[in-house]
């Protein structure tokens, strides 16, 4: 029951921000390449810079122990390429599409249930064969570097597998990704509700929250999405007990619902177009895929992985964007 | 507002990006000086197609609220159309 409390609150706050600052990573990736528009991505960045600072410290302080993703080069590439595809033809990412649920477009509830059930499939059921067989590739090792900081069993990251401290990379890269975030042109977009700046200052302490509050529940690993949509569908299917992902998810919907409805946003969004429903209907199946095969979403690759220093999580993230980008412009590139 | 509309897209209920897509086909295909009417539903269309237009060298004439999470884009295209 604490699970479910903890992880409501936490969806509760994420989904508040999701909405408000619009944060969905397929239109971060795709801004960047098609329109040469930097504002989700700074976004972004710059909450990923903070938190590379702010989960070692929660480590440190012996609130969490970090937990990166395990390391699974086949895995993590050919998911990352059919999810970064699958979020342009789902017309958002894992996050994008859960929060656009609650605010009522009808084609993201068509592709939050085919990911929903196709994530179960390839994690529990008649597709597991697939993660199987890329589970051969899976590594994780015992930590010899920065040990006090990790959890017993983890995926290799930067630290521990260049043997420098993890503390030290992780403000080399903080450093690193603020100069980017501070240092070069942002697209101005005046009508925003969100500044970029306040949208990555105010993921952070959700990611935080969200990091402890899921740790204390037994489940060691931060923000995610796929394995909440798994717990829901088990839920709904099977009877079992919600887990905190899922109670996540449920709160993520219903902040989002409640945000769009006070900023007069929500709407029942029908595309006069039925073949966009076919359209992500597809690409909800290949996030399932994808995000499965990949050991996680856009959420628990980027705003939990990465800022642990996960390899996993870098291969990942950077096929995303390659098969977003390719995906893109196949759909939307060509005039 | 009341302006003579040379062309309108209704990108009501489309996927993302798809109305920004078709906004910046649309006034790649017209003339100087011509108006084009986006009608949207989905916000963060209304935030991004106005200052991709502005980026673009067109003038946004208007964003006006035509419903419930409704909204009509003015766009006069300008002179060094992109």
């Amino acid at each position: 029951m604490q699970a479910i409390i903890l992880g409501l609150i936490t969806g509760l706050a994420f989904g508040w921000i999701l909405q408000r600052g619009r944060v969905c990573f397929n239109s971060a990736f795709r801004d960047l390449y098609l329109m040469k528009d930097n504002f989700l991505f700074k976004a972004i960045t710059f909450a990923m810079a903070l938190e590379l600072i702010a989960f070692p410290l929660m480590a440190q302080l012996g609130w969490i122990k970090l937990n990166p993703k395990p390391l699974n080069i086949v895995g993590q590439v050919i998911g990352g390429l059919i999810f970064g595809i699958g979020m342009v033809l789902a017309g958002g990412c894992a996050s994008g599409t859960t929060y656009r649920v609650g605010e009522g477009n009808t084609t993201s509830w068509v592709a939050a249930f085919t990911y929903a059930l196709t994530a179960t499939a390839v994690k529990h059921g008649g597709l597991n064969g697939l993660l199987k067989w890329v589970s051969r590739f899976t590594v994780k090792i015992t930590p010899t570097t920065s040990a006090n900081l990790y959890d017993k069993k983890v995926g290799p990251t930067l630290a521990t597998a260049l043997h420098i401290n993890h503390w030290i990379i992780a403000i080399i890269l903080s450093a690193i990704l603020l100069w980017y975030v501070f240092g070069t042109k942002t697209t101005k977009r005046p009508d925003a509700k969100m500044s970029w700046k306040a949208i990555g200052l105010w993921l952070v302490p959700v990611a935080m929250f969200g990091f402890w509050s899921s740790y204390i529940s037994g489940r060691h690993y931060g923000l995610g999405i796929t394995g909440g949509w798994i717990s829901i569908t088990e839920m709904y299917t099977q009877g079992k007990m919600l887990s905190w992902e899922g109670a996540e998810i449920l709160g993520i919907i219903i902040a989002a619902f409640i945000s769009a409805l006070l900023a007069k946003e929500f709407k029942f969004r029908v595309p006069k177009r039925g073949v966009a429903y076919l359209q992500t209907a597809i690409g909800g199946v290949l996030l399932g895929l994808g995000a499965v095969l990949a050991s996680g979403c856009n959420i628990g690759n980027y705003f939990t992985g990465i800022p642990q220093l996960s390899i996993g999580s870098i291969i990942a993230g950077v096929c995303f964007i390659l098969g977003n980008w390719f995906m893109s412009w196949i759909l939307y590139g060509r005039s | 507002m009341d302006v003579k509309v040379d062309k309108t897209i209704d990108e009501r209920g489309e996927v993302c990006p798809v109305p920004d897509v078709d906004a910046k086909r649309a006034w790649k295909s017209m003339k100087p000086g011509e108006v084009l009417e986006v009608l949207i539903d989905y916000p963060l269309s209304k935030e991004r197609i106005p200052a991709n237009a502005e980026k673009a060298g067109h003038k946004v004439l208007a964003i006006e609220e035509t419903g419930p999470s409704e909204w009509r884009i003015l766009i006069q295209i300008g002179g060094n159309k992109k």
